[in-house]
């Protein structure tokens, strides 16, 4: 049970947002359950509901209704304070980035580590072992901006995995990078969970990309319309 | 997160824009400039002054006066602040009709027996006169002895002898009256004779009278503005020749010491002499004067206080201004910062500490800048506006409680007005700020 405890389970999960006066209904019912060293992306155009999938994952924001655990906590009873310690245990990673631009890449993957108060001689050989294992020694001291897409991407994944993270979040990571650099990042996530055992859920709209993952969750007009299960 | 990793944060955030924080900075430091240099220049002035009404008004001393046109009652007489020699009443000046006798002297002794001695002062202007000077001069009558050990600090001689047993003509002079200019050009020395001269207005039309006095000592240079005491442009002849020379039985003020300075036998001391003469004499201490003098000091000081804390409130709304600016700017890096697990209020936090940093930088840039201020114009103030009477000299002075003060006072406008931002920027919801372009 504690090794497969799921590390996200969401049960009858509904998210309704206000849009002026008009209520939205973003999710209208959603269960889903990722295992511990699971790989699963989540599949669907635009409006399907997948980026509010994304943000109650990643503890950004609380369902109306259902439950939602992460690593085994109802993030409806939390507040805002302990959402954010709950997100020290996610590895976000952005469709854009987000690096802090004037932080370089070593800073930006510590900066992580120092909001979950690691101390400094720790963080900073940490941060050294994880652009390695992005494959980024070389361009520890550059700021983002001096840094292409992809790399700026793995710099983004390494700063994910600085917390140590139950499970990475990654908001189309291929979205704004070359198909080469896509590539390159897709095998460094699949080597990550293969190698690892690094837990990973995906939200993308690229099929493709999607079928790379071992469960494909498909989702359309707030729901889950077919789980795919892709072959090796 | 750690203390010093959210002051290395939010440092790194206002190096990011450097002229702006350099702009904003300069704000606090205009302020804070101002309040120190305006502060230090006033307590620096109130240090001089009350340093030389303690040189001219012992603690155990009371001075006695007609209770109009007196010392300090604000009539037509001489007046507090007579200058180089003004000295205090003006004679006769007072509309009571009440008149201080030099008799009254011996009265005055026999009212308490804390009091040590007392001894009549009588003044007018007048010229000192000799073939190559004509100055105007303040003339006292004094009892030598007497009003040596009154002032025995101060009227000292610095060249001749002050004589105990007086000659009729026998006159001791200020330093200022023998060497106007203090550079040098002595005019006369103790040994020559000078014509002591005063414009007699009691009769019409007024008559100038002219005597001719045996100089017997010269005083030690006293400075200022002579409060009180002694003075650089006083003349002092012995009260005999000044009753003769004046043509009146009534003095100017009663100089009144006593056994001891403690304040119960100062204000029991001052009650029996204005209930003595029927509350028609005012009682003048060291203590009451220093007290009047450290409430008109508090005033100005708040006064200029107040316009210089203008300048900060102004500069705080500017702090304001820009971290709103930065606020909106970052709304994106706040939602990264949260999405990575940071707590609201160490968003706060961070927001605060760039405000505390802007701060004290310019507080502490502020102070040094107001010292240098505060003595630049103590430097352009001493050399001419005001030294030409007196020598008079300001030397300003940073008291510790300015000193903190101001580095409080800088540091906390820029908190308080960096409040209204930091909150709003903890305040952000995640998602929204994350969607932020």
């Amino acid at each position: 049970m504690s090794k497969n405890r799921p590390v996200v389970e969401a049960i009858d999960v509904k998210k309704t947002y206000m849009l002026g006066k008009v209520p939205v209904e973003a999710l209208r019912g959603v269960n889903l359950r990722v295992e511990a060293g699971d790989f699963v992306s989540i599949l669907g155009p635009s409006g399907s509901g997948k980026s509010t999938m994304l943000n109650l994952i990643g503890a950004l924001d609380k369902p109306t209704s259902g439950t939602l655990l992460i690593d085994g906590v109802d993030i409806s009873k939390l507040n805002d304070n302990q959402l954010a310690n709950l997100r020290l245990k996610i590895g976000f990673v952005f469709q854009f980035f987000n690096l802090i631009p004037r932080l370089n890449a070593r800073d930006n993957v510590e900066l992580a580590m120092s909001i979950a108060n690691k101390g400094k001689s720790d963080r900073r050989k940490r941060a050294i072992e994880l652009l390695e294992t992005v494959g980024l020694k070389d361009r520890v001291n550059h700021k983002p901006a001096e840094l292409s897409g992809g790399q700026q991407q793995r710099v983004a994944i390494a700063r994910a995995l600085a917390n140590n993270p139950k499970f990475l979040l990654l908001d189309e990571p291929t979205g704004n990078v070359d198909s080469k650099t896509a590539n390159e990042v897709i095998s460094l996530i699949k080597k990550l969970n293969a190698e690892d055992n690094v837990s990973i859920i995906m939200v993308t709209h690229d099929q493709h990309l999607a079928r790379e993952a071992r469960r494909t969750v498909q989702m359309f007009d707030g729901e889950i319309s077919q789980v795919v299960v892709n072959g090796q | 997160m750690k203390a010093l990793d959210i002051f290395g944060y939010s440092f790194s955030a206002i190096k990011l824009r450097k002229l702006r924080a350099a702009l904003t900075t300069l704000g606090v430091i205009i302020g804070i400039a101002a309040i120190v240099a305006l502060l230090s220049i006033t307590q620096g002035l109130q240090a001089t002054i009350t340093n030389q009404l303690n040189q001219g008004l012992s603690a155990n001393t009371l001075i006695v006066t007609p209770s109009t046109g007196g010392f300090l009652s604000g009539g037509g007489g001489g007046g507090f602040g007579g200058g180089g020699g003004g000295g205090f009443g003006g004679a006769g000046s007072d509309s009571s009709g009440f008149k201080l006798y030099i008799n009254y002297t011996s009265e005055i002794d026999a009212l308490s027996p804390d009091i040590e001695t007392s001894l009549a002062v009588i003044s007018r202007g007048g010229y000192v006169q000799t073939e190559r000077l004509n100055r105007s001069v303040t003339i006292y009558g004094v009892d030598f002895n007497k009003y040596a050990q009154v002032y025995s600090t101060t009227f000292v001689a610095a060249n001749g002898t002050i004589p105990t047993n007086p000659a009729e003509n026998d006159t001791v002079v200020g330093t200022r009256v023998n060497q106007p200019g203090q550079n040098g050009t002595i005019f006369f020395n103790p040994g020559d004779r000078i014509n002591i001269t005063w414009t007699n207005a009691t009769v019409l039309p007024p008559v100038n009278e002219t005597y001719t006095a045996d100089v017997s000592g010269v005083l030690q240079r006293i400075g200022g503005f002579g409060i009180g005491g002694p003075s650089d442009t006083g003349v002092y002849i012995p009260l005999e020749k000044a009753q003769s020379f004046f043509g009146t039985d009534q003095c100017d003020m009663i100089i009144v010491t006593l056994k001891s300075s403690d304040n119960a036998t100062i204000s029991n001391v001052s009650k029996l002499i204005t209930d003595h003469f029927s509350n028609q004499v005012s009682v003048i201490s060291s203590t009451a004067v220093l007290s009047l003098l450290t409430s008109v000091f508090s005033t100005i000081q708040l006064f200029l206080g107040g316009i210089a804390a203008i300048s900060l409130l102004v500069a705080g709304i500017g702090i304001m201004n820009i971290m709103i600016v930065s606020l909106i700017e970052r709304t994106r890096e706040i939602g990264i910062l949260k999405a990575l697990g940071m707590k609201s209020r160490t968003v706060l936090t961070i927001f605060l500490g760039e405000s505390i940093i802007i701060g004290l930088m310019g507080a502490i840039i502020g102070i040094i800048s107001g010292w240098v201020l505060a003595n630049v114009t103590a430097r352009i103030l001493g050399s001419g506006v005001f030294g030409g009477g007196g020598g008079f000299r300001i030397v300003p002075l940073l008291t510790p409680e300015v000193l903190l003060g101001a580095l409080a006072f800088g540091v906390g406008v820029s908190v308080i007005f960096a409040l209204y931002p930091a909150w709003r920027a903890s305040k952000l919801k995640p998602v929204e700020a994350l969607r932020y372009e």
